[in-house]
Protein backbone atom coordinates (compact mmCIF):
# COMPACT_ATOMS: atom_id res chain seq x y z
CA UNK A 1 0.00 0.00 0.00
CA UNK A 2 2.81 2.17 0.94
CA UNK A 3 5.11 1.66 -2.34
CA UNK A 4 8.39 1.39 -0.79
CA UNK A 5 10.29 -1.74 -0.45
CA UNK A 6 9.68 -4.14 3.01
CA UNK A 7 13.65 -3.22 4.31
CA UNK A 8 13.00 0.52 4.38
CA UNK A 9 9.99 -0.10 6.26
CA UNK A 10 11.69 -2.44 8.62
CA UNK A 11 14.65 -0.17 9.10
CA UNK A 12 11.80 2.76 9.84
CA UNK A 13 9.93 1.03 12.66
CA UNK A 14 13.28 -0.11 14.13
CA UNK A 15 14.66 2.95 13.83
CA UNK A 16 11.68 4.61 15.54
CA UNK A 17 11.43 1.62 17.81
CA UNK A 18 14.79 2.79 19.05
CA UNK A 19 14.02 6.12 19.10
CA UNK A 20 11.47 6.29 21.63
CA UNK A 21 12.90 3.54 23.75
CA UNK A 22 16.09 5.55 24.26
CA UNK A 23 14.20 8.60 24.95
CA UNK A 24 12.25 6.79 27.33
CA UNK A 25 14.70 5.00 29.01
CA UNK A 26 16.30 7.83 29.69
CA UNK A 27 13.41 10.07 30.31
CA UNK A 28 14.69 13.28 28.63
CA UNK A 29 13.03 16.54 28.43
CA UNK A 30 10.89 18.22 25.51
CA UNK A 31 13.78 20.14 24.66
CA UNK A 32 15.93 17.35 24.60
CA UNK A 33 14.13 15.24 22.47
CA UNK A 34 13.46 17.90 19.94
CA UNK A 35 17.29 18.93 19.69
CA UNK A 36 18.37 15.31 19.30
CA UNK A 37 15.88 14.64 16.60
CA UNK A 38 16.51 18.08 14.74
CA UNK A 39 19.51 16.86 13.48
CA UNK A 40 17.97 14.29 11.37
CA UNK A 41 16.48 16.59 9.55
CA UNK A 42 13.34 16.04 9.35
CA UNK A 43 10.31 18.75 8.54
CA UNK A 44 8.84 20.71 10.93
CA UNK A 45 5.84 19.15 10.76
CA UNK A 46 7.39 15.67 11.53
CA UNK A 47 9.29 16.45 14.49
CA UNK A 48 5.97 17.95 15.89
CA UNK A 49 4.55 14.27 15.80
CA UNK A 50 7.67 12.30 16.90
CA UNK A 51 7.54 14.89 19.83
CA UNK A 52 3.90 13.74 20.58
CA UNK A 53 4.55 10.26 19.93
CA UNK A 54 7.03 10.30 22.53
CA UNK A 55 5.41 12.22 25.26
CA UNK A 56 2.02 10.01 24.74
CA UNK A 57 3.51 6.75 25.05
CA UNK A 58 6.61 7.65 27.58
CA UNK A 59 4.52 6.14 30.67
CA UNK A 60 3.99 2.91 28.95
CA UNK A 61 7.40 2.24 27.16
CA UNK A 62 8.61 2.88 30.81
CA UNK A 63 6.07 0.59 33.22
CA UNK A 64 7.48 -2.68 30.26
CA UNK A 65 10.87 -1.59 30.66
CA UNK A 66 10.46 -1.60 34.12
CA UNK A 67 9.81 -5.05 34.17
CA UNK A 68 12.80 -6.12 32.80
CA UNK A 69 14.92 -5.23 35.30
CA UNK A 70 16.72 -7.94 37.71
CA UNK A 71 13.95 -8.77 40.91
CA UNK A 72 12.67 -11.03 43.65
CA UNK A 73 9.27 -12.16 43.88
CA UNK A 74 6.85 -9.26 44.99
CA UNK A 75 4.38 -9.08 47.07
CA UNK A 76 1.36 -9.69 45.52
CA UNK A 77 -1.19 -10.09 48.82
CA UNK A 78 -1.95 -11.71 52.25
CA UNK A 79 -4.69 -13.81 53.86
CA UNK A 80 -4.86 -14.61 57.57
CA UNK A 81 -6.72 -16.70 59.99
CA UNK A 82 -6.55 -17.55 63.78
CA UNK A 83 -6.58 -21.23 64.49
CA UNK A 84 -6.43 -22.39 68.03
CA UNK A 85 -5.06 -26.31 68.14
CA UNK A 86 -6.91 -28.46 70.90
CA UNK A 87 -5.50 -31.39 70.64
CA UNK A 88 -2.82 -33.18 68.97
CA UNK A 89 -1.69 -37.03 69.01
CA UNK A 90 0.93 -36.52 71.32
CA UNK A 91 -1.07 -34.14 73.73
CA UNK A 92 -5.08 -33.82 74.66
CA UNK A 93 -6.58 -31.07 76.34
CA UNK A 94 -4.35 -28.09 74.44
CA UNK A 95 -4.86 -24.49 73.75
CA UNK A 96 -2.48 -23.02 71.69
CA UNK A 97 -3.26 -20.08 69.25
CA UNK A 98 -1.82 -19.94 66.39
CA UNK A 99 -2.57 -17.28 62.82
CA UNK A 100 -2.10 -18.93 59.48
CA UNK A 101 -0.90 -16.96 56.84
CA UNK A 102 -0.99 -17.01 53.25
CA UNK A 103 1.06 -15.05 51.28
CA UNK A 104 0.82 -14.27 47.35
CA UNK A 105 3.57 -13.80 45.45
CA UNK A 106 4.21 -12.71 42.01
CA UNK A 107 7.70 -14.08 40.27
CA UNK A 108 7.63 -13.05 36.84
CA UNK A 109 4.47 -13.86 35.60
CA UNK A 110 3.52 -16.54 38.06
CA UNK A 111 2.11 -16.43 40.91
CA UNK A 112 2.96 -18.94 44.20
CA UNK A 113 1.80 -19.05 47.43
CA UNK A 114 3.44 -19.82 50.70
CA UNK A 115 1.21 -21.07 53.62
CA UNK A 116 3.18 -20.04 57.01
CA UNK A 117 1.97 -19.98 60.69
CA UNK A 118 3.10 -17.98 63.57
CA UNK A 119 2.18 -17.69 67.04
CA UNK A 120 0.09 -14.30 69.00
CA UNK A 121 3.46 -12.78 70.30
CA UNK A 122 5.41 -13.13 66.90
CA UNK A 123 3.03 -11.75 65.29
CA UNK A 124 3.22 -8.82 67.54
CA UNK A 125 6.84 -8.40 66.78
CA UNK A 126 6.85 -8.96 63.72
CA UNK A 127 3.94 -5.90 63.46
CA UNK A 128 6.22 -4.05 65.30
CA UNK A 129 9.34 -4.59 63.18
CA UNK A 130 7.49 -3.61 59.85
CA UNK A 131 5.81 -0.43 61.04
CA UNK A 132 9.48 0.94 62.06
CA UNK A 133 10.41 -0.26 58.21
CA UNK A 134 7.60 1.97 57.35
CA UNK A 135 8.89 4.62 59.29
CA UNK A 136 12.15 5.10 57.70
CA UNK A 137 10.61 6.75 54.69
CA UNK A 138 9.89 9.77 56.72
CA UNK A 139 13.14 10.23 58.79
CA UNK A 140 14.79 13.09 57.96
CA UNK A 141 18.02 11.04 56.52
CA UNK A 142 15.95 9.43 53.84
CA UNK A 143 13.92 12.51 53.11
CA UNK A 144 17.54 14.57 52.62
CA UNK A 145 18.45 11.84 49.93
CA UNK A 146 15.25 11.75 48.23
CA UNK A 147 15.42 15.00 47.71
CA UNK A 148 18.98 15.37 46.56
CA UNK A 149 18.94 12.62 44.08
CA UNK A 150 16.93 13.87 41.20
CA UNK B 1 20.57 -46.75 82.22
CA UNK B 2 22.41 -49.75 80.91
CA UNK B 3 25.93 -48.28 82.21
CA UNK B 4 24.31 -47.09 85.28
CA UNK B 5 26.93 -49.09 88.15
CA UNK B 6 24.04 -49.23 90.73
CA UNK B 7 22.11 -51.16 88.11
CA UNK B 8 24.81 -53.69 87.23
CA UNK B 9 23.26 -56.76 88.78
CA UNK B 10 19.71 -56.39 87.34
CA UNK B 11 19.48 -58.71 84.16
CA UNK B 12 19.81 -56.31 81.19
CA UNK B 13 16.63 -57.57 79.34
CA UNK B 14 14.45 -56.62 82.53
CA UNK B 15 16.13 -53.33 82.51
CA UNK B 16 14.92 -52.54 79.04
CA UNK B 17 11.65 -53.80 80.70
CA UNK B 18 10.96 -51.72 83.37
CA UNK B 19 12.33 -48.52 81.54
CA UNK B 20 10.13 -49.10 78.28
CA UNK B 21 7.15 -49.37 80.87
CA UNK B 22 7.52 -46.25 82.94
CA UNK B 23 8.30 -44.09 79.71
CA UNK B 24 5.27 -45.55 78.63
CA UNK B 25 3.42 -44.78 81.92
CA UNK B 26 4.69 -41.12 81.89
CA UNK B 27 4.07 -40.41 78.20
CA UNK B 28 0.32 -41.67 78.57
CA UNK B 29 -0.17 -39.37 81.49
CA UNK B 30 1.33 -36.47 80.09
CA UNK B 31 -0.90 -36.98 76.99
CA UNK B 32 -3.78 -37.35 78.72
CA UNK B 33 -2.88 -34.54 81.27
CA UNK B 34 -3.56 -36.66 84.23
CA UNK B 35 -3.78 -35.13 87.18
CA UNK B 36 -2.32 -37.37 90.60
CA UNK B 37 -5.18 -39.07 91.88
CA UNK B 38 -5.59 -40.74 88.38
CA UNK B 39 -1.95 -41.64 88.66
CA UNK B 40 -2.51 -43.11 91.68
CA UNK B 41 -5.39 -45.13 91.47
CA UNK B 42 -3.47 -46.66 88.32
CA UNK B 43 -0.32 -47.39 89.83
CA UNK B 44 -2.29 -49.00 93.13
CA UNK B 45 -4.02 -51.01 90.70
CA UNK B 46 -0.51 -52.34 89.21
CA UNK B 47 -0.02 -53.37 93.02
CA UNK B 48 2.83 -50.85 93.33
CA UNK B 49 3.80 -49.75 97.16
CA UNK B 50 2.57 -46.60 98.43
CA UNK B 51 5.77 -45.37 99.16
CA UNK B 52 7.09 -46.02 95.61
CA UNK B 53 3.68 -44.30 94.18
CA UNK B 54 4.15 -41.22 96.42
CA UNK B 55 8.16 -41.08 94.84
CA UNK B 56 6.65 -41.66 91.24
CA UNK B 57 4.49 -38.73 91.76
CA UNK B 58 6.38 -36.42 92.88
CA UNK B 59 8.94 -36.48 90.11
CA UNK B 60 6.33 -36.57 88.04
CA UNK B 61 4.68 -33.40 89.48
CA UNK B 62 8.44 -31.95 89.17
CA UNK B 63 8.26 -32.83 85.83
CA UNK B 64 4.98 -32.28 84.64
CA UNK B 65 5.14 -28.57 82.66
CA UNK B 66 8.65 -29.65 81.07
CA UNK B 67 6.56 -33.18 79.75
CA UNK B 68 3.50 -31.05 77.85
CA UNK B 69 5.60 -28.46 76.64
CA UNK B 70 7.55 -31.56 74.84
CA UNK B 71 4.77 -33.15 73.37
CA UNK B 72 3.31 -30.30 72.69
CA UNK B 73 5.90 -29.47 69.83
CA UNK B 74 6.05 -33.23 68.63
CA UNK B 75 3.66 -32.66 65.20
CA UNK B 76 2.96 -31.05 61.97
CA UNK B 77 2.53 -27.43 61.19
CA UNK B 78 2.98 -25.43 58.42
CA UNK B 79 6.36 -23.35 58.62
CA UNK B 80 6.56 -21.76 61.06
CA UNK B 81 7.35 -17.86 61.25
CA UNK B 82 10.20 -17.16 63.92
CA UNK B 83 11.60 -13.38 62.95
CA UNK B 84 10.95 -11.10 59.67
CA UNK B 85 14.40 -8.84 58.91
CA UNK B 86 14.00 -6.10 56.11
CA UNK B 87 15.74 -3.63 53.93
CA UNK B 88 14.89 -0.30 52.83
CA UNK B 89 16.37 1.03 48.74
CA UNK B 90 16.05 4.09 46.88
CA UNK B 91 15.85 2.57 43.31
CA UNK B 92 17.87 4.98 40.83
CA UNK B 93 18.14 3.14 37.95
CA UNK B 94 18.63 -0.07 36.27
CA UNK B 95 20.38 -0.55 32.28
CA UNK B 96 16.94 -0.71 31.06
CA UNK B 97 15.67 1.99 32.99
CA UNK B 98 16.95 5.33 34.28
CA UNK B 99 15.81 7.55 36.75
CA UNK B 100 13.07 5.68 38.77
CA UNK B 101 13.56 6.97 42.11
CA UNK B 102 11.38 4.69 44.22
CA UNK B 103 12.10 3.42 47.46
CA UNK B 104 11.56 -0.25 47.43
CA UNK B 105 11.88 -2.83 50.70
CA UNK B 106 13.06 -5.97 50.64
CA UNK B 107 11.48 -7.85 53.33
CA UNK B 108 12.70 -11.54 54.59
CA UNK B 109 10.52 -14.02 57.16
CA UNK B 110 12.86 -16.37 58.77
CA UNK B 111 10.82 -19.44 58.89
CA UNK B 112 11.52 -22.53 61.02
CA UNK B 113 10.70 -25.96 60.05
CA UNK B 114 9.47 -28.09 62.73
CA UNK B 115 10.48 -31.64 61.16
CA UNK B 116 13.60 -30.90 59.34
CA UNK B 117 15.02 -27.94 61.45
CA UNK B 118 16.02 -26.35 58.08
CA UNK B 119 15.12 -22.77 57.28
CA UNK B 120 13.92 -21.89 54.25
CA UNK B 121 12.97 -18.23 54.48
CA UNK B 122 11.07 -16.63 52.55
CA UNK B 123 12.14 -13.05 50.65
CA UNK B 124 9.60 -10.52 48.91
CA UNK B 125 10.23 -7.17 47.32
CA UNK B 126 7.77 -4.43 48.15
CA UNK B 127 7.00 -1.17 47.59
CA UNK B 128 5.57 1.03 50.33
CA UNK B 129 1.96 0.84 49.52
CA UNK B 130 2.08 -3.05 49.14
CA UNK B 131 4.09 -2.83 53.20
CA UNK B 132 1.36 -0.99 53.98
CA UNK B 133 -1.03 -3.40 53.11
CA UNK B 134 0.77 -5.77 54.80
CA UNK B 135 0.77 -4.47 57.72
CA UNK B 136 -2.61 -3.44 58.30
CA UNK B 137 -3.86 -7.00 57.15
CA UNK B 138 -1.51 -8.30 60.11
CA UNK B 139 -3.03 -5.72 62.02
CA UNK B 140 -6.38 -7.01 61.56
CA UNK B 141 -5.09 -10.31 62.52
CA UNK B 142 -3.60 -9.08 65.85
CA UNK B 143 -6.75 -7.04 66.59
CA UNK B 144 -9.28 -10.49 66.17
CA UNK B 145 -6.97 -12.11 68.05
CA UNK B 146 -7.40 -9.95 71.40
CA UNK B 147 -10.65 -9.50 70.73
CA UNK B 148 -11.09 -13.50 70.32
CA UNK B 149 -8.78 -13.94 73.83
CA UNK B 150 -11.68 -11.44 75.49
CA UNK B 151 -14.36 -13.98 74.93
Amino acid sequence: KLNIGVDTIQHGVEGLSYLLTESSKLMISEIDFQDSIHVLGFSDELNKLLLQLYLDNRKEIRSILSELAPKLPSYHSLEWRLDVQLASRSLRQQIKPAVTIKLHLNQNEDQTTQVLQTDPSTLLHLIQQLEQALGEMKTNHCRRIVRNIK
Amino acid sequence: ILDDPDLKDIDPTVLKHCHAAAAMCILEAGKQKADISAISTCLEDCKLDKERIEQFCTEYQKNKDALEILLGSIGRSPLHITDVSWRLDYQIKSNQLHKTYQPSYLVTLNVENSDSGSHPDVSFSCTMEQLQDLVGKLKDAAKSLERATQM
